[in-house]
């Protein structure tokens, strides 16, 4: 009896609960994919953007936001992040650490998902670093500050790995201690190596257990082989099941992974930081990858030498599906910034540096009928700021994931005040009980 | 009326063990469990209510019987006067690695050199899953004596080093052999989320739950091939044996629990996961960080560890504390009472404490709302029950293991004194205070360092408080990197070595810095070991 009452709640659930329906009216919205509405609106609905447009009635039981002289854009993209990770993001020890994932390690505590969110960052690709030619399985996830860890992941997104080509992989900034040998690979050239032999192994893998299904199909007695765990992952990188993110820097080294994953038989979604894509940003557009970088950092150290920051514009315009990411937790509050200097360096357009940090991230993570822009049916991440975002003196009112406000910087200004007396009171307690402590041990 | 087996030991064992004899007669009174009656004070069978001026026999290491002070007493029983007494059944302390030293100091700085295969670099091995902690564990007699003087008189003991720390004992803690003394063995198979050193896989926590759901994974596999094998061996090649993934079988079969090391709510999901995933039968340790989610944690045993979290000695560092921080350590001491609310099946247990601050974290876990007779219980039956032996323990009734104390007021009062200790129904002799003090002499490495480490982007100043007990460090530290416990420490002859979890400066992540070090008097020099690379460190002791 009481069960069945409990599952005839569940099921009246959605009928009876309130959907949300917000209206923000009177705004710009830069939709990014279909232009600027002076004084718009965008209806939400649950968690999806129901209407954008200049006249939109006002539902009965809307919530309604007067952005009246502010902007509304989509939230910001961020395809290289290392935020919101438990321990090391490197798994060192190996040249190839593909069995590893991100998704095992991702802490709802790290504040910097929350700081994100005030500079209107909703969306990111949580790497593994770069330690190693193949590192570890990386994560696609919201910034859903408040949930639990386990609803932070895009449910559905695509896997996604970390390849890394350069000085890094080769143990040039991550040395063992004195006495410890120095891990292979030591050059560009053993990078190499390691990643076409991960997939020759990954074919060897995939030979044995069609072999055992074969023998079993003939109802032969064998012995399954061994489930690898890494194998597999390389299996699904050849069946297209996971997407690659290389980390890069030289063109040289950007040449040699192009033309390697050509005869393996995958593609490279996306070149990460790739400072001399503009060397051979024809190449990189032919072969169907990307490029997400930034826009002013050279010089920074060897491999950095030739990097200039028109890398990206001269990208854009040789057509590289291009975005400005971070690689840090400060970054990533202000992208937007790194959108602008596109039009300095370069100068790209307005529209054009827009989609930097936003739609092109999209396609990058093959998330764009979802996210990047403001369109009917797409999933309400949102930022409104006080100006226009490419101005260095707006900044974010408000954030919304999934048409949830996620960050409201009055709600912070409230928080502030009590966090702060609440961490008083608590230290107070503390000081309290330490000294009646301190007391009842003197006088026993 | 010694066990045959006792007598029938060969000459050589004898020689052997005889000092060690002599050394541990002291300890214990009486050879053989004798008669005993306890008489006239407060009884907590813990199975049913409290007996006020009631009685406990115990004869030939069993309990003979509970009631009240009507009873007749056995004319060869010897009399135990109680009166104005607590008697309890023997405490169980169900997570501890007594018997068990951490990892000796590697030799040298930055590691012993590779060596290909596994690349071990302690000296001593990594435990695996075959380890059996009945036949490693060295448990001194000063230990035993610490830990009875607290009221506990079974353990539950593992390695914590390393990833698979092998199979724990339960064992009572009284004199013998130590196969007369285990309860059960294996209690359950241990699993800790420990990083290995740098540059050995897997030396982040992402790498170690990898390893460990491929090595569950080889253990499947291990089963697979055996059976496909056994049916019909012409034609196949023959699998290799692995005492390791053998000895993984009944994890995966739920003959025997696993017990994972998971503190933080994100820890403990990360082994429920890994639990759900191999369909394994488990029991979460540590657990401190609970009380955020008790409801959803009703149906699965908690091993609560009352080492609690402290705050830094240093008022500044106190006070840069994030929110967070100060409120774990706070909200940690009353998962107990939280737990006990939402109806949870949980027992308190020193863990990774020492064994002095088992007593004072229990009260701790009262003044923050658990009950005494909840704290009773999560001591002795339900950490019985959770490892399946409440049929011989954890109570005070006829016919169970004679495992019995006595303080002189209700034991979980500040200033209770255990006045009597009997395991297997011997009485075992207490420590005296003066010995106590007299245990822990100080050790030149005992103090407040202020350290500076040598990195590549500029120094970084770090003061760490370390305390060595038996050639375990704990401690804590603060400083340019954020504080916290000292973690994995030891000290041999002057050497050290302990691990820190250093926060970025962004004081997101954190990563394991390990020092090494060796003492010369008011100084110290080391090195440390960073996932940037190896750096040099320098100190000097805070008068």
């Amino acid at each position: 009896m009481r069960k069945a009452a409990v599952i005839f709640a569940l099921l009246a659930l959605p009928l009876f609960a309130q959907e949300r329906v917000v209206l923000i009216k009177n705004a710009t919205i830069l939709t990014i994919t279909n232009g600027t509405i002076e004084n718009g609106s965008v209806l939400i609905r649950g968690s999806k953007i129901a209407a954008v447009g200049k006249n939109i009635a006002e539902p009965a039981n809307a919530q309604v936001i007067d952005a009246g002289g502010k902007f509304v854009m989509p939230g910001i993209i961020d395809t290289h992040s290392h935020t919101a990770v438990e321990g090391s993001v490197n798994e060192i020890s190996l040249p190839n650490t593909g069995m590893v994932r991100i998704s095992d390690v991702l802490t709802a505590d790290d504040i910097s998902a929350y700081r994100q969110l005030a500079g209107g960052t909703t969306t990111a690709l949580v790497l593994h670093g770069s330690a190693n030619a193949i590192g570890g399985q990386s994560q696609i996830v919201k910034w859903k500050w408040g949930h639990p860890i386990s609803e932070w992941p895009v449910e559905g997104a695509p896997r996604t790995i970390k390849f890394a080509l350069g000085e890094n992989p080769k143990s040039a900034n991550f040395r063992p201690p004195e006495g410890q040998p120095r891990q292979y690979p030591a050059t560009r050239m053993g990078v190499e190596e390691v990643i076409r032999k991960s997939f020759t192994d990954a074919r060897d893998y995939l030979a044995a257990w069609d072999e055992y299904e074969a023998k079993r199909k003939r109802n032969e007695a064998a012995i399954p082989p061994r489930r690898d765990l890494l194998m597999e992952t390389m299996a699904d990188i050849l069946r297209g099941n996971i997407d690659v993110h290389s980390h890069c820097y030289r063109s040289d080294e950007i040449m040699m992974l192009l033309n390697l994953s050509d005869e393996l038989g995958f593609k490279i979604r996306e070149l990460q930081h790739v400072l001399e894509g503009y060397k051979v940003a024809k190449e990189i557009a032919a072969h169907g990858s990307s490029g997400g970088t930034f826009i002013d950092w050279w010089g920074y150290k060897a491999e950095a030498y030739d990097a200039i920051p028109y890398n990206v514009a001269l990208m854009v315009r040789s057509g590289v599906l291009t975005s400005v990411n971070s690689d840090s937790d400060e970054l990533a509050r202000h992208l937007n910034h790194d959108a602008a200097k596109s039009m300095k360096y370069g100068g790209l357009k307005e529209d054009e540096a827009l989609r930097l940090c936003t739609i092109n991230g999209a396609k990058q993570l093959r998330l764009d009928d979802r996210i990047g822009s403001i369109e009917v049916g797409k999933d309400a991440d949102l930022a409104i700021w006080t100006g226009h975002p490419l101005s260095v003196y707006s900044r974010v009112e408000t954030t919304m994931i999934e048409g949830e406000v996620v960050f409201d910087r009055q709600r912070d200004l409230q928080q502030r005040a009590a966090m702060k007396k609440e961490k008083e009171e608590r230290l107070k307690k503390e000081a309290d009980e330490a000294k009646k402590d301190g007391k009842g041990k003197k006088d026993a | 009326m010694r066990p045959a087996a006792e007598v029938s030991m060969n000459l050589r064992r004898f020689v052997a063990v005889f000092p060690l004899l002599i050394l541990a007669a002291p300890a214990l009174l009486a050879d053989a469990p004798g008669v005993y009656a306890i008489v006239g004070g407060t009884v907590h069978p813990v199975s049913g209510p409290a007996i006020e001026n009631g009685v406990v026999i115990i004869r030939d290491g069993l309990i003979e019987a509970v009631g009240k002070n009507d009873l007749a007493l056995p004319h060869d029983a010897t009399p135990i006067d109680a009166k104005g007494a607590h008697i309890y059944p023997g405490l169980i302390d169900a997570q501890t690695s007594l018997g068990f030293s951490a990892p000796a100091p590697r030799r040298g700085f930055g590691g012993g050199g590779g060596g290909g295969g596994a690349r071990r670099t302690e000296d001593t091995p990594e435990p695996s899953p075959d380890t059996l902690a009945i036949r490693n564990a060295k448990i001194s007699d000063d230990d035993a004596d610490a830990r009875r003087a607290t009221g506990v008189t079974t353990i539950i003991t593992a390695p914590a080093a390393g990833i698979f720390n092998g199979q724990s004992v339960a064992l009572n803690l009284g004199g013998g052999p130590i196969e007369s003394r285990v309860i059960k063995s294996p209690a359950a198979l241990q699993l800790s989320f420990n990083p290995r050193p740098a540059w050995t896989y897997p030396d982040s926590l992402m790498g170690v739950i990898s390893y460990i759901r491929q090595t569950l994974l080889d253990a499947q596999q291990y089963s697979a091939a055996r059976t496909v094998y056994e049916r019909n061996p012409s034609g196949l090649r023959r699998p290799a044996d692995n005492p390791s993934l053998e000895a993984l079988q009944p994890a995966l079969n739920r003959a025997l629990p696993v017990v994972f090391i998971a503190d933080s709510e994100e820890m403990i999901r990360r082994a429920q996961r890994i639990a759900a995933e191999f369909n394994i039968k488990y029991v979460i340790s540590g657990a401190r960080e609970a009380y955020a989610f008790a409801d959803e944690l009703k149906n699965v045993p908690l091993l609560v560890s009352v080492k609690w979290p402290v705050a830094p000695t240093d008022k500044d560092d106190r006070e840069d504390q994030p929110l967070r921080m100060i409120r774990f350590r706070q909200l940690a001491p009353t998962t107990p009472s939280v737990l006990a609310k939402a109806g949870a099946t949980f027992a308190l247990v020193s863990g990774a404490g020492k064994t002095g601050d088992f007593l004072p974290g229990i009260r701790k876990a009262i003044r923050n709302g658990l009950t005494e007779d909840d704290a009773l219980r999560a001591t002795t039956l339900t950490p019985a029950r959770i490892f399946g032996f409440d049929r011989q323990l954890g109570s005070l009734e006829r016919g169970k293991i004679a495992n019995v104390v006595v303080s002189d007021k209700p034991l979980f009062d500040d200033n209770a004194k255990v006045t009597h200790v009997f395991v297997d129904g011997r009485e075992v002799r207490l420590p005296k205070e003066e010995k106590k003090a007299a245990e822990s002499p100080a050790s030149p490495i005992d103090g407040t360092w202020n350290l500076t480490v040598r990195a590549t982007q500029g120094s970084v100043s770090i003061i760490v408080t370390l305390r060595n007990e038996n050639g375990q460090l704990s401690g804590t530290y603060s400083g340019d990197r954020g504080s916290g416990d000292v973690r994995g420490g030891t000290y041999s002859d002057g050497s050290f070595e302990f691990t820190i979890s250093a926060a970025a400066q962004n004081e997101a992540e954190t990563t394991d810095w390990v020092f090494r070090g060796i003492l010369g008097g008011d100084a110290v020099t080391g090195t440390v070991t960073t996932t940037l690379g190896t750096f040099e460190f320098s100190g000097s002791k805070s008068k």
